[in-house]
């Protein structure tokens, strides 16, 4: 099997909002896969049904190669979907253990492993009603791996996470997917932290998908001159629309055949540039791009 | 599979040591204190109580010295373990396995691993055994009480069973164990239809009152105690009809013909009509609305 999830034409209405419209998505085994899109693009919805917890209005979707409800498929996936939530008068350990015999897994062992890898092992024996949303979240991630799946699915893993626990979680999921040869599929609202962490990604928007893809492929195109210059008020005015501030630079939209005349022209016009160099689209550009939002300009 | 779906539930109830409290321990804490209470209270008066000719019969061989046989004690006490306190306690416990996993949004976390009939079935097993161990705590209870009595009013305990005496017991402990859970099954439904604690707890009690009145509701519209309609509404009177069929007897004979078999059916209808509505309302529930 070389697909963990497919669906096609995958629909899912609320009255008349239709919060998933047709979606075909394929995701090949292995690596980490980003799903993207701004609120109310569907992604949540999509997991919702890829877990079983809602029923599509129409089309079909597999994971693992059996239907969803397929409980032999399923049980070859882990989850965490949203912030999760524990029985509060229960400890990290103990959440752990009820969580590996609901999962009707052998796991006692390896508790204290999984424990270690997502940073919980000091607060183990703490019931979880004294937990941060971010320790929350670590120990969904726990909880969604406890039975070696060979498919994890994961709601914003970082969400509630300071700097050094992103950092740590991003390694996290990285070496299961290196390591381990987990699949993970991911849904984060940090575009930064998905270009690090992931191999591919589906944009989605109002419920469909818009655009699919390697990172490096999706950031290959629309390479662009970053110009850090002063003054940069007076650079955004000369680029009008083919500009974009980014910080003390402006990112230009132009051709490479047209960049030697652009700074040629800037030179003439008085401007000092401390710095030309092309760069690759990021992640945020292309979404930016494809879900129809306007892209971000920042003050400097 | 169901036994993943049993000990995992299991495992959780046995670490709320609220619920385990109030469904197991409670009832025949209070139970045995004030029995013991009670039994020191009439020490106190027995002078006074036996000399007085208005005093009831049954207060005075009460404290009249002789020997307290605890097999009798046994199975009297296990015709009393579905009583409406122990019904209501557990019926606390029972909640929060029904509704737990709609207060702390954890379907999402197990629902996908095991089959949604698999999922509520473990957790009525689970509080099939909740009911075992509270009546099995009332039992010690009565027994505890029973030692407290012999000692306060220094009468001689024996012990007889005979295999009637076991029978007896078996069917009252079995059907104690049934009003149990067929009483918290209203429980599984309200938590499934309205995923509130809450509501698990107070829709079987309001149906409970209102099924124990339901007789003297019905007696205008001329609809009498033994009347079909009046059984199948009130499964706690078919429950006592179903003692005195086990008891035997003259409280057997005591009852209108066909009355056993309203009874039984009364009892199934509100165990088993509850159950299937939860299995077939459950799988099509949306579970991310917790």
């Amino acid at each position: 099997m070389t697909t963990v999830i497919e669906t096609r034409g995958l629909t899912k209405t609320y009255g008349t909002v239709r919060a998933l419209d047709g979606l075909d998505l394929t995701i090949p085994r292995g690596g980490v896969y980003g799903v993207l899109g701004p609120n109310g693009a569907g992604k949540s919805t999509l997991f919702r049904i890829l877990l079983g917890l809602i029923r599509a209005s129409d089309g079909t979707a597999t994971v693992m190669g059996g239907g969803v409800g397929d409980v032999a498929a399923m049980r070859r996936m882990g989850s965490m979907i949203e912030t999760p939530r524990f029985p509060p008068y229960m400890t990290a350990r103990q959440v752990l253990r009820w969580l590996a015999l609901e999962h009707g897994v052998a796991a006692e062992a390896d508790i204290p492993r999984w424990l270690e890898r997502v940073g919980l092992t000091e607060a183990a024996d703490r019931k979880v009603r004294g937990f941060s949303v971010g320790m929350l979240q670590r120990l969904g991630v726990a909880g969604a791996l406890l039975s070696k799946p060979e498919l994890v699915i994961l709601d914003e893993p970082t969400s509630g996470m300071d700097p050094p626990g992103i950092q740590e979680m991003r390694a996290l999921i990285r070496s299961l997917a290196d390591d381990d040869g987990v699949t993970v599929v991911l849904a984060s609202h940090q575009l930064l932290e998905v270009q690090r962490v992931c191999d591919r990604v589906a944009i989605m928007n109002r419920g469909k998908l818009v655009r699919e893809g390697a990172v490096s492929e999706l950031t290959a195109t629309g390479e662009r001159l970053r110009l850090a210059v002063r003054p940069v008020e007076r650079v955004a005015e000369i680029l009008g629309a083919k500009g974009a501030r980014d910080g003390a630079a402006v990112l230009a939209n132009v051709a490479r055949a047209e960049a030697p005349a652009l700074i040629k022209a800037l030179v003439e016009a008085g401007i000092e540039i401390d710095e030309a160099r092309w760069v690759g689209a990021d992640l945020e550009s292309v979404f930016m791009t494809e879900t129809g939002h306007q892209e971000m300009t920042h003050a400097g | 599979m169901l036994v993943d779906a049993v000990r995992a539930e299991g495992f959780r109830l046995s670490k709320n040591r609220t619920a385990l409290f109030w469904s197991l321990a409670f009832v025949p804490i209070v139970t045995l204190v004030i029995g013991a209470i009670t039994n020191f209270v009439l020490k106190g008066s027995e002078t006074k109580i036996l000399g007085d000719a208005q005093m009831p019969a049954e207060l005075k061989e009460a404290l009249a010295r002789g020997t307290l046989d605890m097999g009798e004690a046994l199975v009297a006490g296990a015709g009393n373990l579905a009583n409406p306190l122990v019904l209501l306690f557990v019926l606390i416990g029972a909640a929060t396995i029904y509704a737990g996993d709609y207060r702390w949004e954890t379907w999402r976390l197990i629902s996908a691993r095991n089959s949604r009939s698999n999922l509520l079935l473990g957790k009525l097993a689970v509080v099939a055994g909740l009911a075992l161990a509270a009546m099995a705590l009332m039992l010690v209870a009565g027994v505890a009480e029973n030692l407290i009595k012999a000692a306060v009013f220094e009468r001689t305990l024996t012990f007889s069973m005979t295999g009637e005496m076991v029978g007896r017991f078996l069917g009252f402990a079995g059907l104690s164990w049934l009003r149990i859970v067929q009483f918290t099954m209203m429980g599984m439904l309200a938590a499934v239809v309205t995923r509130s604690l809450l509501a698990a707890l107070f829709i079987p009690l309001v149906v409970g009152v209102a099924q124990f009145f339901s007789p003297q509701m019905l007696m205008p519209m001329g609809v009498l105690p033994d009347a079909w309609l009046s059984v199948l509404i009130n499964p706690g009177a078919a429950a006592e009809a179903v003692q005195a069929v086990i008891e035997g007897g003259a409280r057997a004979a005591a009852l209108p013909d066909g009355m056993a078999l309203k009874a039984w059916l009364s009892l199934a209808l509100w165990t088993l009509g509850p159950l299937a509505l939860a299995l077939a309302w459950f799988p099509r529930q949306d579970l991310s609305k917790e």
